[in-house]
């Protein structure tokens, strides 16, 4: 209850004009401005750093990701899973000025660092999210031993499939934050891959070439893809490629698809065994040595080819 | 440099005193824009945001929520444009200031959390010209932003100042709005 002539903090209206008041001193409105943003940035940001450690395998990641874009909930640590360390709830300090940037509905908060996955995490658009759907390819005969890679039609993304005396793996990434992995068999020249967040692949197989869809976090991606033959020089070969490794003491799993040219896309996921895993782009994988650079930790990439069998 | 005698911006007295007024925020704004920018890029993209709820719903929230600043950023400049009286027939109303100012700031606070969103989440990319240009784009726009709230306050500056700067800002905000949401939407559809 500020004082009538000294107020400690204070806005007022005049003449159509917000003026604030800080100790008495009025206050340069775009300094507040500026600040505002600063405040509303920072917490941002510690929403966003707290949240990946304690909640990327732990959920929590409401249909709205603007839970941790709005900062209105700092989720617990991820250190403090001891008892009773849970969702704090502290709305972000953003001045009175920010009418519009606070809709966060869905609180971020967890309550447990275990990684109970909750199935909020998975695209609107995929009923059912979670638990894989399955694919098939009615028709044609998918060659006992084939390699497919091609960039997808959109979306900046690339696919491979591999193929292996029954057995099939496909990847799908952009570089970016979207990846998917999926396993499955090759019977009957059908194809059936599961893989997380409702990835699916529908493909049809003609002669030298896989055209199709992929559906990879929520968004499908089409491709036609043409059969993969060995490569010559001494370079690897096009093909899919992975690597995990554990930095900092999280396991990641990185995805390549090098492509016919030299051409590749990458992705990497950390927390590669949550069902959520954060993606992001992977480091640049040496077609020569095989490897890639992550955090000063060395990937060993591995090729995973039906034509060889190598990886199955 | 033709700001109207109601127009806000005062008259320069000395020109060369005015500019000289420009150069410590100038020089906070650059610093803005670059610490925004190293730090997009040394710190490791965690890729959590976009991964949040699936690649397209935190898209989408990022990609609303920028075209929604894009929207309070033309009425910015729309309203600039009635107090400076660069719009034939129109006299400014009373409250065109307070519609600036709130348009803006609304604008800016609708920014903040895509950028963070986009810095810690993705970073300072450069793998496709699209990208490349947003990054740029967005490190310079919280530069430009900051030059013109520290500029505002000030007395005895050019006229052409604040139209320079203001057009700056929003050049580069629908800028970043083509090179992100504009894509994003014209990629994958406005909602699904």
């Amino acid at each position: 209850m500020p004082l009538p002539d000294r107020p400690i903090f204070g806005c007022e209206w005049n003449r159509n004009r917000l003026d604030c008041v800080l100790l008495g001193m009025k206050l340069n409105m775009p300094l507040v401005t500026l600040l505002a943003g600063l405040a509303l940035g920072v917490g941002v940001l510690i929403v966003s750093m707290l949240g990946p450690s304690s909640a990327a395998s732990a959920s929590g990641y409401g249909a709205t990701s603007t839970a941790s874009a709005t900062g209105a909930v700092k989720p617990a640590p991820a250190s403090s899973a001891s008892g009773g360390g849970a969702s704090a709830a502290a709305p972000a300090t953003t001045p009175a000025s920010t009418p519009a940037t606070t809709p966060a509905s869905t609180p971020a908060t967890t309550s447990t660092t275990a990684p109970a996955i909750t199935s909020t995490t998975a695209p609107a658009t995929a009923p059912g999210t979670v638990p894989a759907a399955t694919a098939s390819v009615p028709t044609a005969d998918i060659p006992p031993k084939a390699d497919y890679v091609a960039r997808t039609n959109s979306g900046g993304g690339a696919v491979a499939i591999s193929v292996h005396a029954g057995k099939a793996v496909a990847y799908m990434c952009n570089g970016h934050a979207v990846a998917a992995w999926l396993k499955g068999t090759a019977k009957a020249g059908k194809l059936e891959l599961t893989g997380k967040n409702g990835a699916r692949l529908d493909v049809s197989y003609r002669t030298g070439k896989a055209t199709g869809s992929i559906m990879a976090d929520g968004t499908k991606y089409s491709f036609s893809a043409p059969l993969v033959h060995r490569g010559s020089s001494g370079h690897r070969p096009p093909g899919l490629y992975e690597a995990t490794a554990t930095v900092h003491g999280v396991k990641i799993k990185a995805g390549w698809v090098v492509l016919p040219g030299g051409g590749q896309v990458g992705s990497v996921e950390y927390f590669a065994d949550s069902d959520v895993a954060p993606t992001a782009q992977a480091p640049v994988l040496n077609l020569t040595t095989g490897t890639a650079q992550y955090d000063g930790v060395t990937l060993v990439a591995s090729l995973i080819s039906g034509l060889t069998g190598s990886g199955f | 440099m033709t700001a109207q005698p109601d127009a806000s911006p005062p008259a320069p007295v000395d020109v060369s005193l005015g500019i000289g007024k420009l150069v410590v925020p100038s020089l906070i704004g650059g610093l803005v824009a670059l610490t925004l920018g190293i730090y997009g890029r040394l710190h490791h993209p965690t890729g959590v945001v976009e991964n949040l709820a699936g690649f397209t719903s935190a898209g989408y929230a990022k990609s609303w929520l920028a075209t929604i600043a894009t929207v309070f950023a033309i009425v910015q400049v729309s309203s600039a444009l009635v107090m400076y009286g660069k719009i034939p027939r129109v006299t400014a109303p009373s409250w065109i200031g307070s519609l600036h100012k709130w348009s803006g700031r609304i604008a800016f606070l609708l920014a903040v959390p895509v950028a963070v969103d986009c810095l810690y989440g993705l970073g300072f990319q450069t793998y496709s010209t699209r990208v490349l240009l947003h990054s740029v784009f967005g490190c310079l726009f919280f530069g430009a932003f900051s030059v013109k709230m520290l500029i505002l306050p000030k007395r005895g500056l050019p006229g052409w100042t604040l139209p320079v700067a203001g057009a700056a800002v929003f050049t580069l905000l629908v800028a970043i709005w083509f090179t992100s949401a504009f894509w994003f939407f014209s990629t994958f559809g406005l909602h699904r």
